[in-house]
Parts: C-alpha cells; structure tokens; sequence
C-alpha cells in the first residue's frame, strides 16, 4: 500500500515536472492555460476555507482578487501616479503585500458582517463584491479639496476604466520570466503546492474542525466553547490572503489589469469551482478548478476550431462563423446543473452515507452500553478533579437570583432563584413549556435576561458570550441532540477540547513540537472520555450515522472535553429505553462522585431524577413552584397537581410512570 | 387493515429492515417496541413512503401502498406524528394544525377537530399564534400530535409521542391514544416507554435488528421474560 502510494507520488511528481517540456515538445502551448488554471486553484482554495470549511457563501470573493491584483499593480507599475509611484517595488516583495492587505480589508469587512448569518451574508458579500470594481473604476482620477486647498489633485490610482499596464514582472538571475510561460508554471506550481500543504494542516488542526463545527451548528459550536465570531473571522481573512495571493501573480503574469476581470462573474466561476469539485475537499477544489479553467481555456477554444474547419469542410456558413467560448457560461451552467443532479456531494466530495445498523446477518440484540465503570474514567480528568476540588472554595458554584426573562408579552423566567452547592445535583422539573430550557439558555448565555444576577464560582457570567461560558467552566447537552453531524465521532470530542487548546495559524502549519504534543495529547484525552462514556470503537464513524442513544452518550462526551465544572443536561434519557436509561443514570452519579463535576439536570425520567438527584427545583409557567429534597416534592400537592399527576406512584418498582 | 409482508428496506447497502411482517385490524392499538437502531423509525418510514422496500409489501385496506408517493398514502387515511417534532418552526401553531387537515375534503368537519385537539392539549390554545419554533420542546411534541389528528385519520402512526413530556403529560397522552381508538382510529404506536405501550396497546410486537422477534397480546408481551427484562429494565 505505502509502496504503491509511493510510487504514485513519484510518477506525479515527475509528470508535473516534466509537463512543461513535454508541452513544449508536442507543440500543445497549454502552459499558459494550465499556470492560469493553478493561479484559480489558489483561489479556489481559499474560497473553500470560506465555503467549504465554515459553511458561508460568499459571492463577492472576486473582490479580494481584485484587491490583490491591483495591491501589485500599484506597487510594482511604472504608470500610475500613485505616491509610490518610481519605486521599483520588486515582485516577491509585493505578493506578501498583497496578501497582507486582501487579508485586512478580509478582516474590515468581515468584521461587521459576520454577526448575520447565512443568506443575509451570502447578499453582504454580493454588495461588497460589486462595490470593488466600481470603486476601482472611479478612482483613475482622484481629487481632494479642502477649502480651496487641494493636497491630491487628479491622481490616477488604478487607472480606471483601463486599467494598469504594465505591472512590473519578478526578477531572478537568469530566468526568463518575460518570454517563457515555463518559469511562470514552475513559480505558480511550488506557491501552490505551499498553499496545499499549508491548507491540508489546517484543515487537520484546532482551526480546521472549529472551522467545521461552525459550518455544522454555529449555536452548538458556541457553546462547545468555539468563538464564532472570531473563528468566522480567521476564515474570512485568510480565505482573502489566498485571494490577494493569487490576484498579485495574476496581476504580474498577465502584466495587465483591468476592472472588468473581476466582476460578479468571476466570484460565480470561483464558486463553481468549489461546489463542483466537492466543497471542502482538497482534492475536489483542485479538480474543480482545473477542469472549468482548461475547459474554457483549451477545450471550448479547440472545439470552435474544429467546428470552423468542419463547417468549412462541409460547406456549412452556421459552423464556420461559430464561437463556442461566446456559450461558455451555458456550459459552466449545465455542468454545475448535472453535478448536483448526480453527484451533489461534488465530484471529489466525501460521500455520506446513512448507517443506522450494524450489518451482521445474526438477528442478535443490540449489544446494551455496557456499564460506567469507574477504572475507565480518563486519569487526566480525575487528576484535574481533585486539582480544583483543592482549589475551589466553599460556596456554591452556581448561584442564580431573580432571573427575569420576557418573549414578547410572555413571561418565560419570573424572579426564578436557584442555587447547586458545589458537587451536588439538582433537578430542574415542570410541565412542558414551564420555561427549564429557557433557563438552560440564559445560564449558558444563548439567551440575555431581562433581570436578575448569575453567579458562577463567585463571579457574575453576566454580558459573556456562549464560549466565553463554555471557557469559565459549564458545559451543556442538548434536549434535541447537537452533534456537528457530518464530523467524526473523535472530531466531535475534539471540538469540546478547542477552549482549552492553543495553537494558532502558523502553529497548525508548521507543527513545532509542542503543537504536536498537544495535539496528540488532545486525541489521546477525546479517546479516554470516549472509551468512559462507551464509544471506544466508534472514533472513526460520522456523529451522523450513530444510532441515537449513542448520540446522547457523544454530546456527553463532548461537553466533558471542555473540563467543566458545572454540567447542564437536557433531558439526557429522553428516548432511551430502561437499560440505556439506567446506563446513563449511573453515568452522571459517576462523574459526580469522582470527578467532583456538579450537575443541573432536566429530565422527565422520574425514575432517574428521584434517584439521583440532592435537592430539585419545580417551575410552571416561569414561576418556581417548588423547591426541596425529592421526598418533598413528591408529596407537593402543587407538584402533583401541575407536573406529577395523581396517577403517580412515589414508590413505583421500576416504572416511571 | 395494514399488512406488511416481509418487508426489506435498506439505506444504500446497509439492512435495516429484515423481513418485517405484521398486520393491524381495524380498530386495534398495535405497539412496536424495540431498541434504538432496532428498525422501528425505519418501519414507519416504509410504511408511509419515506422509504421505498427492496422486497416485500405493504397493503392498506388491500391496496398496495409500496412504490406511492407519501402524500398519495396520506391522502388515502394514514397520518404520522413523526419522531422529532417536525413541526413548521415559522408558522403559527394554527397554521400547523391546518397544515394537517391540508388534504382534507370535509372542510365543514375541520373546525370540531380543532376543537378537540384543543381540549386535549390546553396549552396550545394558549398558544394558537405563536410560532411554532419558539413553543417549548414538550410543546411542539403535543404540536406534532395535533397535526396528526388534524388529518382525521383512519390509520394513525405514532412515534414515540411521550417523548420529552411531563409524568402528567405521559398519562393524559395515552389516555388520549385510548381515547382516539375508541373514536374509531386505528393507531400503530412505535415507543421506548415500553410498560405505556403495552398497557394501552391490544397487541404487540417486538423488533431487534430489523426483525419481529415476538409477538402476542400486550397483556402477554408484559408478562414475558425476555420484554420485562430488555424493555422494562427489571432484573
């Protein structure tokens, strides 16, 4: 296998070397469309850290190209009249520049838009992406006058409507860059191959799965202890520096630049792209690029030819005057068309299969989750447990008073004080709709009080965003499961560990050895908590595909990656038959019990909840009702009346009906 | 009423049903108990067109429903409060209520229905102009019934409704199942309350790995060793 890949590697390697010459010698002049078909690969690739790895379209991403492009043309042109203007900026220089400008205004942009969400960014980036060329077309003759003082005075900063000719070209001793394509094929072929390297770390790093995670469920992402914002950010900004990459050596090998080559078209051609060779593949990006940019460059280009000379042959004047490249567009349209038809994932894309039983021929039971057992607790967490346990004070962990949350005219929350000592759990119970879920989101900060304070470890959380909460030290479950579904099972649990990771940008690229050891202490931890919880063999599967109690045992284990103190569940046995419920039941008396972990549970399990709980907590309506051992609340008449129901039996063998 | 005949439904190549067969007579509250992953989701599915069979068949009343459409099979009597709650999140709880007597003919007979949902489930009369994404999850589980009794159906599939309800909430919903049968619906009631289900069902049936392990009267099904342990958890 590695020896077959080996030479795999080697045969492409040598075809990629030795393409420029064999071009040369058939005569095919394809190197020019082939080094343009990389430069759109580059930008392929980062559109697909945008699209493909966060999940957000954006149909202005032209605009970063022209950013690039015109950062080198007003850097390395002897012909505008910009104040660099005589500076022999050299090439190699102005790339980086270029970059880092597309990477900024990436940033500027982002930084306002990102707050909305999904069609409303898609619309933002259309804006921002038809504002550039105008912009750029308008700033050929610039004039500034203050009160009769004029500091610029018809500056030419892009050129307008004509655009930059010449852009300066890269110079190195003795490398023909103004005559041959073949140095110009090899420059673009060791950046790209730079690019994909760099990109295939990150999309295996911290970044790429928060990236990921994201895309899959921002909310669930928040509260798994991923900053949105600024996640989406990175994206956006480095998503631009490919851009601005690529737009300055397209700028530099084109050696002309106009506004017109960076309309809303390009920003759609660069979609297709991605989203025909598969969305968040390397691969795919690759591919997808490759194939629109030779297609419309050789293919539609040769088959016009040989549609004339058929035409000509035949006597036919239609085949004669044809020009295939003036229907390109149809045929981008169509491909992309047959694409989702049949192939939606992408043409290199991961496909997702459904799995939703083993396949085994014998009609034996699905083997129950075995047991918690408490040699399988992961030794780092308990070490951390009684670390803090030395550490932590008297007082109780949480602390809520007067907690006032309004939905219009209703009153979800009312003046609701509630209080989990430290290691305890409480039981937080009420008729559907009574408002414990509403007091999940405010605790965990998806959702801002109108009043009240929340006091965790002594602290207020008051004003803290979801992760920010998630870093403090509580975690939570979803009563409707959050999985980021099309990940693995240990990506999943990787995600929890992102607060408490480090590695930045140049970190996941580089891999110096302490990011390597991080990371494989990361993976070895998500394997521990996944080996306790009773999923050691599943590490590999997609959340997607795990049948559902399995499901609930993951989002546990995710929310204990993040080291919490405070664990929120969410009615965590709903749709559990009784041996998974029990299962789950001792589950949480155990990290309560060895990992000094406390918990605030919801859950309809009376069975579960009278068991395991310390004390409980009773809203109707967002009104505390309640409050006491579960001895008392089973006899409350008012808890009777509301949630328990007459037909309930405190001493039910069994049953928790 | 409803036969399926060996049935056998795959996703992609992977089984998940395995030769299911199993009838429900007119007027019968028929349960499917089984764990999760078990098939029982996927049987549902099956029968309502969400799937289509690899081999075998399924009738309504003697007509084939395997290979229609699923709002044709809705059209034809059989309704699903689907597992869930897929609910309409940005229409009002009204509106999801008249979405379920959408393929209704007997306009004149909606308004009682309505009435009668209300008088089973209070709360969403409190609620009739919220939206329904921002009812509480048990809320949106009572939304998911309502809609499915909307349709005034013959045959009525259940999937798991007490999940996510209140212990006050669990009894009045299989009150509620009991009180519909005795109105003249037919219910095929999928849940992991397995001691509910039995005690309200007629009969019983118990699926592992996409096959019918057991099958017998409700009352039966209670008593057996292997239910009372797998699915009621005693020891």
């Amino acid at each position: 296998m590695t020896a077959r890949r080996g030479l795999g590697g080697f045969a492409l390697a040598a075809l990629l070397i030795g393409y420029p010459f064999l071009d040369r010698a058939l005569g095919l002049q394809t190197v020019h469309a082939v080094s343009d078909g990389m430069i759109y690969v580059l930008l392929a690739l980062g559109l697909n850290i945008v699209v493909g790895y966060a999940g957000m379209l954006d149909l202005g991403y032209a605009a970063f190209f022209a950013i690039g492009a015109y950062a080198m043309g007003l850097l390395n042109s002897p012909v505008l009249g910009s104040p660099l203007y005589g500076y022999a900026w050299s090439f190699w220089l102005c790339i980086w520049i270029a970059a880092a400008v597309s990477a900024l205004l990436g940033t500027l942009i982002g930084a306002p838009t990102l707050r909305v969400r999904g069609d409303y960014l898609a619309i933002i980036t259309l804006g921002f992406g038809e504002i550039i060329p105008v912009a750029i077309r308008n700033l050929g003759d610039v004039t500034v006058e203050i009160g009769g003082w004029r500091p610029v005075e018809r500056l030419n900063l892009t050129g307008g409507e004509n655009g930059v000719n010449p852009v300066g070209r890269p110079y190195l001793p003795g490398v023909p860059f103004e005559t041959d394509p073949v140095p110009w094929y090899f420059l673009i072929l060791v950046i790209g191959l730079f690019s994909l390297w760099a990109m295939s770390r990150l999309q295996d790093s911290r970044l790429g799965r928060a990236w990921m995670a994201i895309r899959e469920d921002e909310t669930a992402a928040d509260c798994t202890g991923v900053n949105p914002i600024s996640t989406k950010l990175l994206a956006f900004a480095l998503g631009a520096s490919f851009s601005g990459f690529a737009g300055s050596i397209y700028a530099a090998k084109l050696q002309a630049i106009t506004p017109g080559a960076f309309e809303f078209q390009v920003s759609i051609m660069l979609l297709c792209m991605v989203v025909l060779g598969g969305a968040g593949s390397l691969k795919g990006v690759i591919l997808g690029a490759m194939l629109i940019t030779l297609f419309d460059r050789v293919v539609l280009a040769e088959a016009t030819f040989f549609l004339r000379w058929l035409g000509r042959s035949l006597g036919v004047p239609l085949l004669v005057t044809a020009d295939l490249t003036l229907w390109r567009w149809f045929f981008f349209g169509l491909g992309l068309v047959l694409v989702m038809l049949l192939r939606p994932q992408g043409l290199a894309g991961r496909r997702i299969r459904p799995m939703l039983v083993p396949d085994t021929d014998d009609a034996v039971e699905v083997a129950p989750p075995p047991a918690p057992r408490v040699e399988a607790i992961p030794g780092w967490l308990r070490e951390r447990a009684h670390r803090v346990g030395a550490a932590a004070g008297t007082g109780p962990i949480l602390e809520v008073r007067g907690l006032v949350k309004r939905f219009g005219g209703i009153v979800a929350l009312n003046e609701i004080d509630l209080v989990v000592p430290r290691g305890s759990i409480i039981g937080l119970i009420g008729p559907n709709g009574a408002g414990k879920t509403t007091f999940f989101n405010v605790v965990t900060g998806l959702v801002r009080p109108d009043g009240g304070v929340i006091t965790f470890e002594g602290r207020p959380l008051a004003g803290l965003r979801p992760n920010a909460i998630v870093a403090r030290g509580i975690a939570r479950t979803f009563q409707s499961i959050r999985l980021f579904a099309n990940m693995t099972v240990l990506e999943n649990v990787l995600v929890g560990e992102h607060c408490r990771l480090r590695s930045t940008v140049p970190g996941a690229v580089f891999r110096p050895p302490a990011v390597m050891a991080e990371e494989a202490r990361a993976r070895e931890r998500a394997r521990g908590l996944l080996a306790f919880v009773g999923l050691a063999d599943k590490d590999g599967d997609l959340a997607r595909n795990l049948p559902y109690g399995d499901q609930r045992r993951l989002e546990i284990a995710r929310a204990l990656a993040t080291e919490p103190r405070l664990l929120l569940l969410d009615e965590p046995t709903a749709g559990m038959n009784p041996r998974e419920t029990e299962t789950l039941t001792e589950l949480i008396g155990l990290v309560r019990r060895e990992l000094a972990l406390s918990v605030l549970l919801i859950e309809h399990d009376m069975q579960v909840v009278m068991t395991i709980s310390d004390r409980i907590t009773v809203l109707d309506y967002g009104t505390r009702i309640a409050e006491g051992t579960p001895a008392e609340i089973q006899r409350h008449p008012r808890v009777i009346e509301a949630y328990l129901g007459t037909g309930y039996e405190p001493a039910a063998p069994g049953g928790a009906i | 009423m409803l036969a399926l005949d060996d049935v056998h439904t795959y996703y992609g190549n992977i089984r998940a049903l395995r030769g299911i067969s199993l009838t429900v007579q007119p007027r019968e509250i028929v349960t499917l108990i089984g764990a999760n992953g078990a098939g029982k989701t996927t049987t549902l599915r099956t029968i309502l067109g969400a799937v289509r069979p690899r081999r075998g068949t399924v009738t309504f009343n003697g007509q084939r429903l395997d290979g229609l459409a699923t709002d044709r099979i809705v059209r034809l009597g059989i309704a699903q409060s689907p597992e869930g709650r897929r609910i309409f999140p940005r229409m009002t709880v009204l509106e999801n209520l008249e979405m379920g007597a959408f393929a209704r003919a007997d306009r004149e007979a909606i308004a009682p229905d309505l009435e009668r949902v209300f008088t089973l489930f209070p709360r969403l009369r409190e609620r009739t102009a919220q939206k329904g994404g921002t009812l509480s999850g048990g809320e949106q589980q009572m939304l998911a019934i309502g809609r499915a009794l909307m349709a005034r159906p013959s045959l009525l599939l259940l999937d798991e409704p007490s999940m996510g309800l209140s212990p006050i909430l669990v009894d009045a919903i299989f009150k509620i199942v009991v009180d519909i049968n005795r109105q003249g619906t037919t219910i095929l009631l999928v849940e992991q309350n397995a001691r509910m289900a039995l005690r309200v069902a007629h009969r019983g049936y118990v699926i592992q790995t996409g096959r019918i392990v057991l099958q017998d009267a409700a009352a039966d099904l209670l008593r057996s060793d292997l239910v009372r342990k797998t699915y009621l958890g005693e020891k």
